[in-house]
């Protein structure tokens, strides 16, 4: 099994200078900085929409759990894995919340 | 009525720029 590199708690928000677009139901991004084209599907693009504000992985979890027939289990450890891609390709960027 | 769960995938595109 994958080490997870981040946890649940962690704070995760979208990367600036990507170029997103909805291509036949499927989000595709193009990463100025690194000069790659991404296909993020259907579900991933959802995720990324979810991503342009400050968000946990937690509360992703829950709103994904909310819309969509999964385990939490299993919704965990997709989401924290697909994370993980979008964080080794930077596009998104885990951020420091302070909590007031 | 809750949606089907698909795996999320990141793909990166083997276009040339």
């Amino acid at each position: 099994m994958k080490t997870q590199q981040i946890t649940l708690e962690k704070t995760i928000v979208q990367s600036e200078g990507n170029i997103a677009s909805d291509m036949d139901g499927e989000k595709v991004m193009l990463s100025v900085q690194k000069g790659k084209y991404y296909n993020l599907g259907e579900l991933g693009g959802e995720i990324w929409d979810l991503l342009k504000e400050p968000i946990t992985i937690h509360e992703l979890v829950t709103t994904l759990q909310s819309q969509y027939d999964v385990a939490q289990t299993e919704c965990e450890e997709q989401v924290t894995d697909f994370i993980n891609q979008l964080l080794e390709q930077g596009l998104v960027r885990i951020e420091d919340r302070i909590n007031s | 009525m809750k949606k089907e769960w698909q795996t999320p995938k990141l793909e990166v595109l083997n276009i040339n720029m």
